[in-house]
């Protein structure tokens, strides 16, 4: 683990209070933070320098959070955290097709956030690492993709091959939310991207095969998104919708 | 019905003609004979013609002509000698039989017109009718309608504000719940905060609290409001106090900026509710205190509006109210840009202020900020 005060985060909101307390835990927590009050600033200042995670407010008042996740890919990978008070599951998806990696819902726990901040990190690493990785693995659940063999704590288990593929894609971000037109872009071909009740069955079944429990499953449903490989043994594995314990 | 109408109301009838016509020659013949001999011969020619002229009007142009050729034939036996013989004075009897059967003739057209003229008349008058009823209902009927299209559009009008209503407060209650909750799911992490930020954080929780206190206070005010309840107990209200007592409560959120007042010595006491205008000022500070730059200053004063009233200002030096936005600033739910309040507040503010017989406006301040007045009557003691 790289030393955290190397880590720039940026937090943008218009609201002070959600800035003061975001801000708060990140520095505590060792991160380097800077903060903006609107888009325009965010863009300015994410154009001068370099960062690690941005953490997005959705709703600022000069420039729509979409527009900004798509401003920000035109030239940037940096990790994008969008945070919404919007329930409507269309404005995260859209915000994730325009180029976020992660959303938190206010109100959110900091955990929750905190463990977002973390899977954004880790995978930014990952990136620049080794992407193509033989062995992946995610708590005790372990996945040769060269093999196309999944074993759980030790013991093999047998899976068809859409439901190792679609296991394989998320394990390869764990944490990271993937939205039904992703996978089933991924995993069925690029002519699906509507078929949700696909991934229903497929995530059932899936859950069935791993033994997942039900209150803590290591395949979790964003509802209306998509969904998340996690390790609920894990540091992050409580990083479920509700965020806690 | 109308007026009196100068024509035949019955349709000529030939057979009726007809038989009045010769009644009438044979009483006219009647009538002449004894005198035949004194008077000139013009004179039952002349008579003669009424019962063609009766015939033509009761009987149209078939008994008219009828009738002209029976009232021919009495002039000749009764009135041309040898009389009671049909001799044929040719001349004679041709020019009686070619008048009297002229004038039948005429006198039936110009009935026979008349008559279907009338026809005409009447049949555009029931015509008129019938497109009058029609008109009337179909005039109810629109008015019936146009009644309900009202009535929709009142209540769709209504379930949008309602919806707008509903979006605003849980957005506006959210915000504050969002920086509360996050701040205490941290402080439950037993993280090693150091003393300063430990106590930023529990203050922004307060802060927040507070917030929420005044949204829902707006929120209250808004359902009486909504109620007609809203009903000012009067007093006489120290305009300088309560300002004063007001950025006290606000202090929190006068951190970043100053706050200053001035007030004349001699300003007249208000007349007015002292909660629910500490209420309107409240909304119209924490409104300043969202807008101001930081380190800037708001102003709030007061001076007399003689004859009767007393006006409060409060200015800040924030992007201030574009002018074809300074009256919409008080409807409900009108959000300035970049506002991320409900825009509930001002539209309290100037429901109270109104409910005192007041004014609200918001105007162009000195440094291009806004400057809210608020004028209130004077208090009478």
């Amino acid at each position: 683990m790289p030393d955290p005060t190397d880590v720039q985060i940026l937090v943008v909101d218009d609201e002070p209070a959600i800035l003061r307390a975001v801000g708060a835990a990140l520095r505590t927590r060792g991160y380097t933070v800077h903060t903006a009050t609107s888009g325009a600033e965010a863009l300015d200042y994410a154009v001068r320098h370099p960062l690690d995670v941005i953490v997005l407010d959705l709703g600022l008042p000069d420039l729509d959070g979409i527009e900004i996740c798509r401003r920000l890919r035109e030239w940037s990978t940096t990790p994008i955290i969008v945070l919404t008070v919007e329930d409507a599951e269309e404005r995260k998806v859209t915000a994730l097709d325009a180029g976020a990696d992660d959303f938190v819902t206010k109100p959110f726990s900091m955990p929750e956030l905190l463990a977002r901040v973390r899977v954004a990190l880790r995978h930014r690493r990952e990136a620049t690492d080794d992407p193509d990785e033989p062995v992946l693995g995610v708590g005790d659940l372990r996945i040769d993709v060269a093999h196309h063999a999944v074993t759980l704590a030790g013991v093999l288990v047998d899976l068809t091959p859409k439901e190792f593929d679609f296991l394989a894609l998320l394990a390869r971000h764990p944490g990271r939310v993937h939205t039904h037109r992703t996978i089933l872009q991924a995993v069925w071909g690029p002519a699906y991207g509507t078929e949700t009740q696909y991934l229903r069955v497929y995530a059932s079944q899936l859950r069935k095969k791993l033994g997942d429990d039900p209150a803590a499953p290591r395949l979790v449903t964003e509802p209306g998104v998509g969904y998340r490989l996690v390790d609920p043994g894990g540091p992050d594995g409580r990083a479920g919708p509700d965020g806690g314990p | 019905m109308g007026p009196v109408r100068w024509t035949w109301q019955r349709e000529p009838s030939p057979v009726v003609g007809t038989l009045v016509g010769l009644a009438l020659v044979v009483l006219a013949t009647v009538a002449l004979v004894p005198v035949r001999d004194d008077a000139s011969r013009a004179i039952p020619a002349l008579v003669l013609v009424l019962p063609v002229v009766a015939a033509g009007v009761t009987g149209g142009r078939i008994a008219a002509v009828l009738v002209a050729l029976g009232s021919a034939a009495a002039f000749n036996l009764a009135f041309i000698p040898p009389y009671g013989s049909p001799d044929i004075d040719v001349f004679e009897d041709a020019v009686a039989v070619v008048v009297l059967v002229v004038v039948g003739l005429a006198i039936g057209t110009l009935v026979a017109q008349e008559a279907a003229r009338r026809r005409t008349a009447e049949q555009r008058a029931e015509a008129l009718r019938t497109l009058n009823e029609q008109y009337e209902i179909v005039q109810a009927e629109r008015e019936q309608l146009l009644e309900e299209t009202t009535r929709l559009a009142v209540l769709e009008q209504v379930d949008e504000q309602r919806t707008a209503l509903l979006r605003s407060v849980s957005h506006d209650l959210r915000t504050p719940l969002a920086a509360i909750k996050a701040v205490a799911s941290d402080l439950r992490e037993q993280v090693d905060y150091d003393d300063a930020t430990r106590d930023d954080l529990l203050d922004l929780v307060v802060e927040e609290a507070e917030r929420l206190d005044r949204i829902v206070a707006n929120l209250l005010s808004m359902s009486r409001i909504e109620a007609g309840a809203l009903q000012p107990e009067r007093q006489a209200v120290a305009l300088d106090e309560l300002a004063a007592n007001c950025v006290r409560r606000l202090a929190r959120l006068f951190k970043r900026v100053r706050v200053e007042l001035a007030f004349p010595e001699d300003l007249p006491l208000a007349d007015a509710d002292y909660s629910q205008l500490d209420q309107v000022v409240g909304n119209i500070l924490e409104n300043a205190a969202r807008y101001a730059p930081p380190a800037s200053v708001v102003r709030v004063g007061g001076r007399a509006v003689p004859p009767d009233r007393v006006a409060l200002t409060i200015e800040d030096e924030g992007p201030g109210v574009p002018r074809h936005e300074q009256t919409r600033a008080f409807a409900p739910f009108a959000r300035g840009k970049g506002s991320t309040g409900s825009g509930v507040g001002l539209a309290i503010c100037r429901a109270i202020v109104e409910a005192h017989g007041g004014t609200i406006a918001v105007e162009e301040g000195l440094t291009g900020g806004a400057r809210f007045v608020v004028t209130l009557p004077v208090h009478r003691a």
